[in-house]
């Protein structure tokens, strides 16, 4: 468990008996940002990091992250960790949209951020193009210590939202913006909308057939 | 051409097999010794190669895009004996407007997957292989990634996710 902030919780001591007045919102992220569990999609290279990250040398439990759950029910942070096919992303995408809300993903790697050095068919161009990603991690793999950065400032960000809106307004749900037709609870849904106008990472056109030049067989 | 004993006692046994047979004997560059068939062809001789040249093992069976010269694909089949130590590679030249040519999964039936990606990336068809479907890339996926009239960057290589996509969100939709 992290600490209380002041800035976050105001601890209110009496002479007797401890109690603590805080705004909900800040207590509900306090607990949220301090438990995320993750669902590790470990697709290749990079989830091997992922799995040292977990281990004890780096040790994710200081933030309260450790638990990582095969099952994204249990899960509300996605770490794609790897490189993300065509055909690997209708499972990925079946696996964000079963973790409950709320949820957050961490692309981790230059392969799942902007499909890195695979420029090639078969790679999805950045996962954003599937799912709104929360952080990127560069790095091909990145270390341990940066994913840990992206975590922490991940938990920034979760202090910032404001989750008890959903049930003063009803449920904030709306169409995300991957074009892809799923509602997601989005408390952040201005700030991902800037990210994805500064990563537009549209999906690739179809583009004309390069004529196979050359008249002669190769020997 | 001076051969090396090796090679020369492999060459004997490959012309004493193939008797009979259309056939021409090559060495490539990588000092292996290639057999030219043609696709009527192939399959007893990979036979013969099997049975009375020791070649007991298939170990690789792939293609080449030799576009755009006609016959365009050149289909290889390496053979390894364990008992001569030695191996042979089968070359096959098939059109690209009819690309098919005889499976020899009855004779190793190991050799079906390599053929299944053969198939999935050079659209090359094994006639006799039940099941010859995509091995890599998904089923409904309409391209052959390796040939060479396919930009390496793909041909709108979201179809299907969106397609998917699509139909969830309208299930979706409909039940909400
Ligand atoms: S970013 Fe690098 S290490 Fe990570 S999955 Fe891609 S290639 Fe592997």
């Amino acid at each position: 468990m992290g600490p209380l902030t002041p800035s976050a919780l105001e601890p209110v001591e009496t002479a007797d008996a401890g109690f603590l007045a805080t705004r909900a919102d800040a207590l509900v992220n306090w607990g949220r940002k301090n438990s995320l569990w993750p669902m590790p999609l470990g697709l290749s290279c990079c989830g091997i990091e992922l799995m040292a990250m977990i281990g004890p040398k780096f040790d994710i439990a200081r933030f309260g992250a450790e638990a990582a759950r095969f099952s994204p029910r249990q899960c509300d942070l996605l770490i794609v960790a790897g490189t993300l096919t065509w055909k690997m992303a209708q499972a990925c995408r079946t696996i964000y949209d079963q973790m409950p809300d709320p949820k957050w993903v961490i692309a981790m790697g230059v392969c799942s951020s902007s499909g890195g050095m695979y420029d090639s068919y078969a790679v999805v161009q950045g996962v954003d193009s599937l799912l709104p990603v929360d952080v990127y991690v560069p790095g091909c793999p990145p270390r341990p210590d940066a994913v840990i950065d992206a975590l922490l400032k991940l938990q920034k960000r979760i202090e910032r939202e404001n989750p008890l809106k959903r049930v003063i307004s009803g449920p904030a749900t709306e169409l995300d913006d991957t074009g892809t037709g799923a509602r997601v609870y989005q408390p952040n849904a201005a700030v991902r909308r800037s990210m994805l106008d500064r990563h537009p990472h549209a999906p690739r056109a179809p583009r004309p057939l390069p004529h196979p030049g050359g008249e002669e067989e190769p020997s | 051409m001076s051969q090396a004993p090796a090679q020369r006692e492999t060459r004997e046994r490959i012309a004493k097999a193939l008797e009979g047979i259309d056939h021409q004997t090559s060495e490539s560059r990588d000092g292996m010794t290639c057999v030219d068939v043609d696709r009527d062809g192939l399959h007893e001789t990979l036979l013969r190669l099997r049975d009375f040249a020791g070649f007991s093992q298939i170990t690789f069976v792939t293609a080449i895009d030799r576009h755009p010269a006609e016959p365009r694909f050149e289909v290889a089949h390496q053979l390894w004996a364990c008992a001569y130590a030695d191996r042979v590679r089968v070359r096959t030249r098939v059109n690209g407007d009819d690309p098919r040519l005889p499976s020899c999964v009855d004779l190793w039936p190991g050799a079906g997957f390599m053929e299944r990606e053969c198939f999935d990336m050079f659209g090359v068809g094994f006639d006799g292989h039940e099941g010859l479907k995509r091995l890599l890339m998904p089923e409904e996926y309409e391209h052959h990634p390796l040939r060479k009239e396919f930009p390496h960057q793909g041909i709108e290589p979201d179809k299907l996710y969106r397609e998917w996509d699509a139909a969830r969100r309208a299930e979706w939709e409909a039940s909400s």
